[in-house]
């Protein structure tokens, strides 16, 4: 009896103990992480670790891939590109930012037009990341990326595919754009839209703006784009410095251009002091005795020669400027001078859409110069407009040649384009740095190991030395 | 008839005459063993008749006997013992285990002792005085070749690091491999979170594991339960094994009184390996002298030549050789010092045992040191016959300075190839100057500054501070003979406070930074268990436990990373001009339901049946229960078959099945957007969130489950236990073969999806494995005795599968390509480059235009990362009071990469690099190919050795000149210690006396890894990585004396 008690007893206990078990074990729910995110809080994060990688690592590697500096650390213009610089910089554009970017665009398509904004916003720079990896590797994924439900193993697209793809997000973005309703649209925040705070208008020139650099870089891989040019060059396109797109970086901790943090981190206070940052020979080359405000703009101690390709500058070298290596540096997308130049080189080629060639040229020029010596945040030294309209008023009718030698300097600190411009035009002419192991300039990236191993449909790798496709 | 009854009544007429004249009475008592717990089922016998019984739950037991008769107290494991009575009714024993008993008692899941012989799994027992003869401050270290099929990692010598123990091989592939802690009866928590980088590959600091806080000195024994079916009733958790530690109670001294006891050590530590560095040429490049290239010798031959700047000082002056490249005088001598001060008593209804410990050590690495205080209390109350309760409760007071960085990219990294040969360096001290600016740096020839190494130790704080606190409360409550009620309560709580900072003034740390990282760890488990056991028959005997578990995991860490000081020590987030604040929590829940029933028939067949259900907050809900089973069987065949003779006295059968499951972290099912402070950046040039005004979300980049199962683990195990030549020789062996399936994984997938892993059930790994454990006593002539032991076990553990698509697997990723990865139908694989090399030959093929070799062009498996087998031989000589004991371990097969070995090459710090200094380096292991593809001997020749060690094996990511085999044997222990007889201590207050000299990590007998130890792991045991080490903190060798007295 007794013992039949206790065993109904433990019985009722274990019971109700039971029953509890649900409500219990109910807890698998991270309170630190939300269901869903507001775009304003999304694309800030795709902004800024999309800059996080690209100042320092493509910032450093492809400026002196490019010739722009004289010398980085674990560079890859000998040939070899290590896992690192490949892995991180296809892991910051697939997953960071166009895994973020698509699912953005995705909630902005399913909430309709009055997300239209959003959408537009996330296209433009979901198709300014696909140009930069095709830039990189040539074949990437594009028409099977991002939707691993259907394709969980992305097949990888040729250069051209990839390249018309990013020029119709770019006509898709106008659209979604031109269809945004007069009112009860999404709001994005000042803060949350780095590049324009939520104007749409800027939006749909940067969109028309990026569509030409595609169709460039499609022109010279030799497709037939003309037409889809002409109508870039009829409508807006960015033409001042106040319609650039940029980060702006405060420059308060947190909030520095890595360009001077891996020298304050490591060295000391600036780059002119502890030399680690040294124009490229083809920088010193194009500016030295050139009259051009830039050389003093860029170059500190410019009396002095150049370091070489493959040196750090050091006290009786030319270094690049304070003026230029600063915390405050913005993070470059695109500027006008770009566009000008590119339409001096379509008027040269003949294409009436374009205009005059000289004054596009001297357009870019002044463009340029304004931008280095009066329009970047942050500015030191400063040029004045009548010392930059006497430079380049007084400059000659420029030959196809000194167009390509303008669109190179307009690049400068611009990784990709910084790249690919030279890619496109070969000039100025480069030559190979000493050790190097593929005796040419560096034209492509290897594939990172994580997608070699995860995905079987990653191609072999082909010589970092081969060109790729569009600089046919 | 008549003559038939007078002759009974005069046979009872006698016998009442002798009952009178034996004057019998009730002798009653408590049997108890020596650690005062009572003994029930302990036979009380009176010597020469059949009279007796056995005691009860409570160790309590009445028996009629006759003054001067004799009882006999006997119980399996512990010595007979004899008592004659006397005038006083009451007879209280207390047992003591017997060395060489022939039945051991063992304790098992959940805390239930249970008779060895009863046990269908293998188990190995540590006694706590083999955990103290030479103590280590990590106690899983003391294990150290002493268990069968337990493998230790002592990932470095940095004091207070981690150690990794791993029972049977590895079975999971999501770094799920280290058993479980019990500490009486309380799970806990024996997680490692490595200090600065997660990854571990950069600046890692090794703090220490959870279970490194168990003080040896209050451990009375440690049970490794080694396969699924021993570890069953603890569920999910225990997949990995379980080791169950079972701390001191109270107990009496013999005289009845108090027993204190005074233990204490001293210790000198100095490094176990130096390299064999050369000292003919000095610090430079290309044979030019260099004096800011400190660890890399490539420079002229020293020869006494003047030089400028000498290092250091920048003074001129003439180059020499610093023996051992300075490294003896830059290593300190540490010194350890354990006391232990413990009082216990017991009487029939209390035991109760105190205990203090104190270390204190300071570590070979300079500024380094480990001080860590321990309380403990053990109580126990026998309140009536029905109702008991126990508490314990231990508080560890743990503070570490100067933890070592390990890994690269971190200025704080001080390896073995940091040296030189002509630097001395002594010159680095003092390292600061009145104004706390760091002075004696290493300079360049163009000025620029290295840090000063003893800036780095003692001014870049590595500190961890650590409270733990375990404590458990039960009670048990036995309403009728044989059932048993208990309740407990179990928790961990563990406040792990780190700072890891960098000093304003730091060479590549310049503006300084800290990061303050606080932990908090609550581990909750209560237990309801009924048990009832009874003889159902003389023949058989049944055993039958219900139980019920909670189990609540808890973690919080909140970190504060600050960069940019104002005031240069000063941590607080207000002094940095960048701050980082992040905060990490999870939980996770189980809820369990088991039984046990055990079968017994003639204590010669035992069958054990286990259950258990799970419940995991972890899981789905759908999917959140699994059923685990097992079934055991022990058959003690010479009992069975009445064998006993001179050569075989004892031999066991068993053979086991069991089926456990396995549940995942928390948060894994949910896909969810996580707030970012931090946008990563190379070099850590991070930006931070709020950035221009902007906070920021990203999505999770795994994929979560769909249909997530739990993890399935199903093994089997034979057995067979022999005593043999009187017990002279025991042998033990056991096969086993566990499949692990369902594996939960994330694994990668093509980033190109836009996301980065998906979680799954993938995979299987089996293990296989034989163990052999051999006990035996070859000598004993009187006084003498040698008693050996050897242990070896071999175990494969094969991936059998990943899935669909997925080739391989990363476990772990180091430097330079270097990978640990799972590859089916392999045990796990180090992965990495060799050279190109041509087909027929196997040699590699040179670069004409350079005289380099050349890499590979795609990355291999270069072998097995786990060992072939382990093994341990303890040998133990006692005559009189003189104990001497070694400990001999082994571990065979398997490779590991080593970078600090690779740098040491590289950079022309040893040996082997002096070959080919002067005139030109060919390097006639490589073959030339030419366009036709005519093989031929290389003859290019490189520009220098420099040029062949850094450029030429240097090309690329090439691993294999650095991929060693990892087999070592160490000399691991050794202990002399000599016990006064207690006749030399008859008049004085001191009742045992014993004085000792210990040794630990005394010689490395055979190595094929040149200049270090290698045992060194770049990961530490929180991190399922094998096989790498690079720039580990030195291990150290120490010696020392031992006191130990009681009173």
């Amino acid at each position: 009896m007794k013992r039949l008690k206790f065993i109904i007893l433990a019985s009722l206990l274990l019971a109700s103990s039971l029953q509890s078990c649900d409500d219990t074990l109910d807890i698998n729910t991270d309170p630190l992480a939300a269901s869903s995110a507001d775009p304003n809080a999304v694309l800030p994060y795709v902004f800024v670790q999309y800059s996080a990688r690209k100042v320092p690592e493509l910032g450093t590697r492809i400026c002196d891939v490019s010739q722009y500096i004289s010398n980085t650390f674990n560079s890859p213009n000998r040939g070899s590109v290590s896992s690192f610089l490949t892995g991180n910089t296809w892991g910051m554009y697939y997953v960071q930012a166009l895994g973020n970017l698509s699912l953005v665009k995705a909630d902005a398509a399913a909430a309709g037009e009055t997300s239209n904004n959003v959408n537009a916003i996330a296209t433009v720079l979901m198709a300014h990341v696909f140009y930069e990896a095709t830039s990189l590797w040539e074949d990437v994924p594009f028409t099977e990326a991002l939707n691993g439900a259907e394709f969980p193993n992305p097949k990888f697209d040729s250069q051209e595919t990839v390249l018309n793809g990013v020029v119709d997000l770019y006509d898709e973005a106008i659209a979604l754009i031109d269809a945004i309703p007069a009112s009860g649209n999404f709001q994005i925040t000042a803060n949350s839209d780095m590049f324009y705070g939520g104007d749409m208008t800027s939006w749909r020139r940067l969109a028309n703006s990026l569509k030409l650099r595609t169709l460039m870089m499609l022109k010279s891989g030799g497709a037939n784009v003309d037409a889809k040019i002409n109508e870039t060059l009829n409508q807006p396109l960015i033409e001042s410095n106040s319609q650039s797109a940029i980060i702006r970086y405060s420059g308060q901790p947190g909030a520095q251009n890595a360009m001077l943090t891996i020298i304050t981190r490591f060295f000391g206070p600036d780059n002119e002091s502890q030399d680690v940052f040294g124009p490229g020979d083809p920088i010193d080359e194009l500016l030295r005795d050139s009259g051009d405000p830039r050389y003093d703009l860029w170059v500190a101690r410019n009396d002095l020669p150049a370091p070489g390709n493959d040196l750090f500058p050091d006290p009786t070298t030319s270094v690049l400027s304070n003026n230029i290596i600063r915390a405050d540096l913005p993070d470059m997308f695109i500027m006008p001078a770009e566009i000008d130049l590119y339409k001096a080189q379509l008027a040269f080629e003949g294409v009436a859409a374009a205009g005059d060639a000289e004054t596009n040229y001297k357009n870019g020029i002044r463009n340029a110069i304004k931008w280095w010596g009066q329009d970047i945040p942050g500015a030191i030294a400063t040029v004045s407009n009548s010392t930059i309209d006497s430079y380049v008023n007084g400059l000659p009718s420029p030959s196809i040649n000194d167009i390509y030698n303008q669109q190179y300097l307009a690049a400068f600190l611009q990784p990709v384009m910084a790249w690919n411009i030279w890619r496109i035009n070969k000039v100025p002419v480069l030559s190979p740095p000493p050790n190097s192991s593929i005796g040419t300039v560096l034209r492509r990236f290897v594939y990172p190991p994580d997608e070699i191993a995860a995905n079987p449909n990653t191609p072999a790798d082909k010589p970092t030395q081969e060109p790729m496709w569009f600089e046919n | 008839m008549k003559t038939k009854f007078s002759g009974m009544l005069t046979l009872l007429l006698a016998l009442v005459v002798q009952f009178s004249f034996a004057q019998e009475k009730t002798i009653t008592g408590t049997v108890i063993d020596d650690s005062g717990l009572p003994l029930p089922g302990t036979t009380v016998l009176v010597k020469g008749t059949s009279s007796g019984t056995s005691t009860d739950f409570d160790g309590k037991y009445s028996i009629k006997a006759n003054q001067g008769d004799v009882l006999v107290f006997s119980f399996v494991g512990y010595t007979n013992q004899e008592a004659t009575v006397g005038s006083s009714n009451t007879i209280n024993i207390t047992l003591q285990e017997s060395a060489e008993s022939l039945e051991e008692v063992v304790v098992t899941a959940l805390g239930i002792k249970r008779e060895a012989r009863a046990l269908g799994y293998g188990t190995d027992v540590i006694k706590g005085e083999e955990l103290v003869t030479a103590r280590e401050s990590n106690i899983v270290n003391a294990l150290q070749g002493k268990v069968t099929g337990v493998q230790i990692t002592n990932s470095s010598g940095n004091v207070g690091g981690s150690s990794k123990v791993i029972i049977r091989g590895v079975s999971s592939l999501s770094g799920r491999n280290s058993p479980i802690w019990i500490v009486d009866g309380v799970i806990i928590n024996n997680s490692q979170v490595a200090g600065g980088d997660a990854n571990r590959i950069s600046g890692n600091r090794d703090f220490a594991n959870g279970a490194a806080v168990i003080n040896p000195d209050d451990v009375e024994s440690m049970n490794i339960l080694k396969g699924a079916a021993a570890t069953a009733l603890y569920g999910s958790r225990a997949a990995g094994g379980a080791i169950i530690v079972t701390t001191k109670k109270g107990r009496a001294n013999e005289n009845g009184n108090a027993l204190v006891t005074i233990n204490s050590t001293i210790r000198f530590d100095d490094l176990f390996i130096t390299p064999d560095y050369q000292q003919e040429y000095a610090m430079g490049t290309n044979g030019v002298y260099n004096a800011g290239l400190n660890g890399f010798d490539w420079g002229p031959r020293i020869e006494g030549q003047i030089v400028p700047n000498l290092p250091i000082t920048g003074q001129p002056g003439p180059l020499q050789a610093v023996k051992n490249n300075g490294i003896d005088t830059f290593f300190d001598t540490g010194y350890t010092h354990i006391n232990n001060f413990s009082v216990s008593d017991a009487n029939d209804k209390t035991d109760y045992r105190i205990s203090l410990t104190s270390l204190n050590q300071t570590g070979i690495l300079p500024g380094s040191k480990l001080n860590r205080y321990t309380a403990s209390l053990n109580a126990g109350i026998r309140h009536s016959d029905k109702l008991e309760s126990r508490f314990g409760v231990q508080y560890i007071k743990s503070k570490s300075e100067g933890t070592g960085a390990t890994g690269a990219n971190d200025p704080n990294i001080i390896g073995l190839d940091f040296f030189s040969s002509t630097l001395d360096t002594r010159l680095f001290s003092p390292w600061k100057d009145a104004s706390g600016n760091q002075i004696n740096h290493i300079v360049d020839d163009a000025g620029a500054l290295s840090n000063n190494p003893l800036w780095l130790r003692h001014e870049n704080s590595n500190d961890r501070d650590d409270d733990r606190v375990i404590a458990n409360a039960s009670l048990t409550y036995k309403p009728f003979e044989g059932f048993a009620l208990t309740g407990r309560f179990g928790v961990d709580l563990d406040d792990d406070k780190r700072l890891v900072e960098n000093s304003k003034g730091t060479i590549q740390r310049l503006v300084g930074d800290f990061d303050s990282d606080n932990l908090r760890r609550q581990e909750i488990t209560v237990d309801a268990l009924a048990s009832y056991t009874k003889d159902i028959t003389e023949d058989f005997s049944l055993n039958v436990i219900g139980g019920f578990q909670y189990n609540s995991r808890l973690v919080e860490r909140q970190r504060i990373q600050g960069v940019d000081l104002l005031i240069p020590e000063l941590f607080s987030p207000a002094n940095a001009a960048q701050t980082i604040a992040t905060r990490d929590f999870t939980e996770s829940r189980l809820v369990g339901l088991y039984s046990s029933a055990e079968f017994g028939y003639r204590n010669w067949a035992t069958l054990t049946l286990t259950a258990r259900n799970d419940w995991s907050s972890t899981l789905p809900k759908n999917n959140n229960s699994y059923f685990y089973p097992s079934a055991s069987l022990a058959f003690v065949f010479t009992d069975a078959l009445g064998i006993q003779n001179d050569w075989i006295s004892y031999g066991k059968l068993r053979a086991s099945w069991a089926q456990v499951g396995n549940d995942t972290a928390a948060y894994q099912l949910d896909f969810n957007f996580l707030p970012v402070t931090t946008a990563n950046g190379q070099y850590s040039l991070d930006l931070n969130f709020p950035f221009n005004g902007a906070l920021a979300y990203r999505a999770n980049p795994t994929i979560p489950p769909a249909n997530l199962v739990p993890e399935e683990q199903t093994s089997y195990e034979f057995g067979l236990d022999l005593k043999l030549f009187n017990g002279r020789l025991g042998l033990d062996l056991s096969y086993f073969k566990n499949q692990n399936k369902n594996q939960i994984l994330a694994v990668a997938i093509p980033e190109s999806t836009g996301f980065a892993s998906s979680v799954l059930n993938v995979g299987q790994v089996d293990q296989e494995g034989f163990e052999i454990a051999l006990d035996a006593t070859p000598l004993k002539i009187g006084d003498f005795t040698w008693n050996t032991a050897i242990n070896f076990s071999t175990v494969e553990s094969k991936v059998v599968e990943l899935t669909e698509g997925l080739e391989q697997f990363q476990i772990a990723s180091a430097f330079n390509s270097v990978q640990v990865l799972a590859v089916p139908g392999k045990e796990f694989q180090l992965y990495g480059f060799d050279f190109l090399r041509e087909p027929t030959t196997g040699r590699p093929i040179i670069d004409p235009d350079t005289g380099r070799r050349q890499q590979a062009a795609q990355a291999e498996t270069l072998g097995s990362v786990l060992p072939d087998w382990t093994g341990g031989w303890i040998n133990t000589f006692s005559y009189k009071g003189f104990s001497l004991s070694a400990t001999i371990d082994a571990k065979w097969g398997g490779v590991m990469k080593s970078s600090t070995v690779e740098n040491l090459q590289q950079s022309g710090l040893v040996k082997e690099t002096l070959f080919g200094r002067e005139g030109t380096f060919i390097d006639t292991e490589g073959v030339l190919v030419d366009a036709n593809g005519n093989v031929t001997d290389n003859n290019i020749p490189l520009l220098n050795a420099e040029d062949y060690w850094t450029a030429s094996l240097g090309v690329g990511s090439v691993a294999t000149p650095w991929v060693y085999d990892a087999t070592f044997v160490k000399l691991r222990e050794v202990s002399l210690s000599y016990t006064f007889p207690s006749k030399m201590l008859e008049n004085t207050f001191i009742q045992g006396l014993s004085i000792g000299v210990e040794g630990r990590n005394l010689a490395l007998l055979y190595s094929k890894v040149p200049h270090i130890d290698p045992e060194a792991s770049l990961f530490g045991s929180g991190a399922d990585g094998f096989g790498i080490e690079r720039s580990n903190v030195p291990t150290s060798r120490s010696v020392g004396f031992n006191v130990r007295l009681t009173f």
